[in-house]
């Protein structure tokens, strides 16, 4: 299959599949310790996801560097780098809203469809897991793209009854409100992110057939 | 999949004792189908009502929205499933009692809300996650 041979030729190109494999399961894992911060209130879980950020971080300049060391045919290079980059967003981001979390205190009204959220951006990661493996194997990836859509708009519906909730919230100062908004928006943006991100692997999909 | 995972839990409440009139017009401003009816004094619990029952047991037959409570057309017990059922179980369920929607209870209390459309986006992402193959 021309995918595979295209993918797979040689150490280089294995390396770089290898390493956006182990990219995307290191968001999965920092989606999931987020989720469990939140539900367990637990500050330490939340410098974890952090940490995995920066962890991220380091794989994502493996990889352009790998790609850029002459890994694959040149035409398939930018793209691949843009998907890295845009997973690297979502950690961007998943870090912001970490920090956000750290500096202010969920209120209970919203908690659960908090969690909701988290557990939904989860399910998006693994998502596209599945669906970046399905890639490698040559694979239609009709469903795969068909279920992040459908988490996104579970996400979207949540989204605005979150806003609407929080509006509800005593605020005492301008950065309790700032960052409560801030706190909100990051955590139902995820899931935007992370649907770019498997509709330029559709792209990828596409133009390598 | 679990039904906790993928339920809605933007549930709308009104009393029993509210007329049919204040149900529907709810209804209309919401945009939603049915409401849960919670009922008070010496028979507590859900009910729900549904547009369906305001259009074929009140509108359709000329009765005054206004003059009828809800506790009238509502059906009462509500069908409801565990957090963690499967969603393979609540269309079975759902199938069974002819019903599009189940809620969802938490040791007696209403959590969440799932519909039809709700199944068919669950069985559409079980089927990208692999969960048939075998």
């Amino acid at each position: 299959m021309i995918l595979e041979k295209l993918l797979s030729h040689g150490k280089k190109e294995r390396d770089v599949t290898e390493d956006i494999k182990r990219h995307i399961g290191l968001l999965c894992t920092a989606c999931d310790t987020f989720k469990t911060a939140v539900e367990r209130d637990d500050p330490d879980l939340v410098e974890n996801v952090i940490q995995l950020e920066r962890e991220g971080d380091s794989v994502r300049r493996e990889v352009i560097s790998h790609i850029y060391e002459g890994a694959f045919l040149p035409y398939l290079r930018p793209d691949l780098c843009k998907f890295v980059e845009i997973v690297d967003e979502v950690f961007d981001l998943l870090k912001d809203t970490a920090f956000y979390y750290l500096s202010t205190r969920l209120p209970e009204r919203i908690k659960d469809d908090c969690i909701r959220v988290a557990l939904l951006n989860f399910r998006m990661c693994e998502m596209l897991l599945i669906s970046y493996e399905a890639m490698l194997k040559g694979k239609d990836l009709r469903d795969k793209t068909l279920a992040i859509r459908i988490y996104e708009k579970k996400v979207d519906d949540l989204k605005y009854d979150l806003f609407e909730e929080a509006k509800k919230v005593r605020i005492d100062t301008f950065w309790d409100g700032r960052m409560l908004a801030d706190l909100i928006s990051g955590l139902t943006t995820i899931s935007d992110i992370i649907e770019d991100a498997s509709d330029h692997l559709q792209i990828i999909h596409v133009s390598m057939r | 999949m679990k039904v906790h995972e993928f339920m809605s839990t933007k549930i709308e409440f009104i009393d029993a004792n509210r007329s049919v009139y204040d149900a529907a017009e709810r209804m209309v401003d919401r945009r939603i189908r049915s409401l849960a009816v919670k009922f008070s004094g010496e028979e507590p619990g859900y009910g729900v009502v549904t547009s369906r029952d305001i259009v074929f047991k009140v509108l359709a037959k000329g009765i005054n929205p206004k003059k009828i409570k809800v506790s009238e057309i509502a059906s009462k017990p509500v069908a409801c499933i565990d957090k963690d059922t499967g969603f393979e179980n609540a269309a079975t369920i759902m199938e069974k009692s002819n019903i599009a929607r189940l809620f969802v209870c938490d040791e007696g209390e209403i959590i969440g809300l799932i519909s039809l459309l709700d199944v068919m986006a669950a069985e559409l992402v079980a089927i990208a996650r692999g969960d048939h193959d075998s």
